[in-house]
């Protein structure tokens, strides 16, 4: 029921520097603003409640713990803290922001060390995000920490590479495409290449990518970051951590 | 108009138009950000506050892209149109928003310099479903930021008008730029259907009513003359109302025919702040007055009133038996006519100027 636009209404004429509009025109205004913010809200309400989630990792934001441990280089930094009933637990480490933490560990690989950290987790893997400056050397036992690494053979795994920190619970979502740039940043600063696969029930399991020759892959993986892969190597399982090592060359884009 | 810009006073219009922008941002927001957190407490703020930025900033400007179009549809728009550039710069603030949030969550505290990082670190622009889509985000924000810089009419005064309206037609660019950048972006993470259908909602809604407003134009536009010749006839006097108009096509431009005090005259219909349509408006104090924004024209030159400069092409006019003719060869912008006097029914064929 458009008026004819010679007609605003019913020969009301109103332009926006005339101190008042006439009060038909003024009336049916309100009433359209009104209307506006209603659909406006609902709509807001309707876009944030059809999310996916935002997945259970966690970041300790805030909180910080002592660690003891030895240094080890998988080639990516973890801390080995040795379980009260035997064996170890493998933490990833990370340094501030979207930096690796091998910059804070590399005099002290293979060596006891007490360090304090935030802790990020999620599945099953676990995370420091290491405070500056709080990596101690002490005395005691050195590497290696029992159980040695087992390799499992070749396998061919589908899964999308994250890195690790963000994917943890540092950010949510931590993985896809949304967050792929901040994968890009994260992975090119040091933090670890971590590949996810999932089981068709949706189990979440974790494998460190590592070249060929056991070298960090940081720089190598950056452009495949956040898209389903296919990648064929060696598995390899050390403690509670896993690794898959191949020439990032022959990574396949699905 | 043209001068003292500075003085352009923030009337009552303007202070309610500018209340109602914030309260609704701020209460977009507020819903998003409160019921998000509710639904999903294992989110963490930053998303969603970047979310709701997002959604907010793309809502706004579908509502200042459908205002233009509405309100030629139906006049009854016409209240917000006159300040929609205020809802325009808000339509960029809250993406600047939206864009430095992203920049500091995504490419803060790493090995590259942020502004550098947003640039290069995805490159597969060879890939649909990996499209670097935040670069797109940036490209529409960079002629959001500069509709807005130049959003005042000092500008476009300065850039001359054929610049500045091409610089805001621009507009559309940057949409298109933002439809990508939704669906390659956060489409990609969030499967959810909803998602693609409301943003198909918009596209077509915006394509639509642009549709519909031209098509409800032409429609209206029955061309009385292919050549430009002699007088033509128009309608009869006692069909245009007092101190309004009616616009006719005329050899392919539309032409405002006005009526006012025993006096026809005709101009063109464009006006030449941002060709808003003359023949809708009304004779205020003996000017025509533009019913978008309100500049002003005498009816018998085209000119605006001093000290104002703009000036629009004028037509003569005659009555003749209760008819009114106009002669479809436009006068030069600005050119002085006699109008023609109803009860006399003489023409005003003589051109004065
Ligand atoms: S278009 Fe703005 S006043 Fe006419």
């Amino acid at each position: 029921m458009a008026a004819e636009p010679h007609d605003p209404v019913d020969g009301e004429f109103y332009v926006g520097y005339m101190p008042e509009a006439p009060p038909r025109l003024a009336r049916r205004t309100r009433g359209l603003v009104l209307a506006l913010a209603a659909f406006v809200l609902a709509f807001g309400a309707l876009l944030v409640s059809g999310q996916a989630g935002f997945g259970y990792g966690v970041f300790e934001y805030g909180t910080e713990r002592e660690f003891e441990g030895v240094i080890e280089a998988a080639p990516y930094p973890v801390l080995a803290i040795a379980r009260p009933g035997g064996g170890a637990s493998r933490y990833l480490l990370s340094s501030f922001g979207k930096h690796g933490a091998m910059p804070l560990v590399s005099d002290v690989v293979g060596r006891r060390v007490q360090l304090r950290g935030t802790l990020a987790y999620r599945d099953g893997l676990t995370m420091i995000e290491v405070v500056e400056g709080s990596v101690k050397p002490v005395e005691g036992l050195t590497l290696p920490v029992e159980p040695a690494a087992r390799d499992l053979g070749e396998v061919t795994l589908i899964g999308e590479i994250v890195d690790s920190k963000c994917y943890l619970g540092v950010m949510k979502p931590g993985n896809t495409k949304a967050h792929r740039d901040c994968a890009v940043r994260c992975i090119s600063g040091g933090i670890p290449p971590v590949l996810l696969v999932r089981d068709s029930a949706g189990n979440a399991s974790y494998y460190l990518l590592v070249g060929e020759n056991g070298e960090s892959l940081n720089d190598a993986v950056l452009d495949l970051v956040a898209e389903p892969i296919e990648i064929r190597g060696q598995l390899r399982r050390y403690g509670d951590l896993q690794s898959l090592h191949a020439a990032p060359a022959t990574f396949r884009r699905l | 108009m043209s001068l003292g810009y500075g003085a352009v006073g923030w009337n009552r219009q303007k202070r309610i138009y500018d209340r109602l922008i914030v309260g609704g941002i701020l209460a977009y927001l507020g819903v998003f950000i409160a019921l998000g957190l509710a639904l999903f407490p294992e989110a963490t703020l930053e998303t969603i506050l970047l979310r709701g930025l997002g959604t907010c900033a793309f809502l706004l400007l579908h509502i200042v892209l459908s205002i233009g179009p509405l309100a030629r549809l139906d006049a009854r728009f016409l209240p917000w149109l006159y300040n929609r550039r205020h809802l325009g710069v808000s339509t960029f603030v809250v993406g600047l928003f939206h864009a430095v949030f992203s920049l500091v969550q995504f490419h803060a505290l790493g090995d590259e310099n942020p502004l550098v990082s947003v640039l290069v670190s995805n490159t597969r622009w060879s890939s649909v479903s990996s499209f670097p889509f935040q670069q797109l985000g940036l490209a529409a924000l960079a002629i959001l930021f500069l509709m807005a810089a130049t959003s005042h009419d000092f500008w476009l005064k300065n850039l001359t008008a054929p610049v500045w309206k091409a610089l805001h037609m621009s507009v559309y660019v940057a949409y298109g730029l933002l439809v990508m950048h939704v669906a390659l972006g956060v489409l990609q993470t969030e499967t959810n259907p909803l998602y693609a259908i409301v943003l198909c909602a918009g596209v077509a809604w915006i394509v639509g009513v642009h549709l519909l407003a031209g098509w409800r134009e032409k429609s209206r536009d029955v061309d009385l003359v292919r050549a430009r010749d002699e007088f033509v006839d128009v309608c009869a006097v006692d069909e245009i109302p007092e101190k309004r108009a009616r616009v006719v096509m005329l050899a392919g431009e539309r032409v405002a025919v006005f009526r006012y005090d025993g006096k026809i005259s005709a101009l063109s219909n464009v006006c030449q702040h941002q060709n808003g349509p003359l023949g809708e408006g009304r004779i205020i104090d003996g000017a025509i007055t533009c019913p978008w924004h309100g500049f002003q024209y005498k009816p018998d030159c085209g000119r605006a009133p001093e000290p104002f400069t703009e000036r629009v092409p004028t037509f003569r006019s005659r009555v003749v038996a209760g008819r009114v003719q106009v002669d479809p060869r436009p006068l030069a912008a600005g050119a002085h006519v006699e109008p023609a006097l109803i009860a006399g029914e003489q023409g005003g064929e003589r051109n004065g100027s």
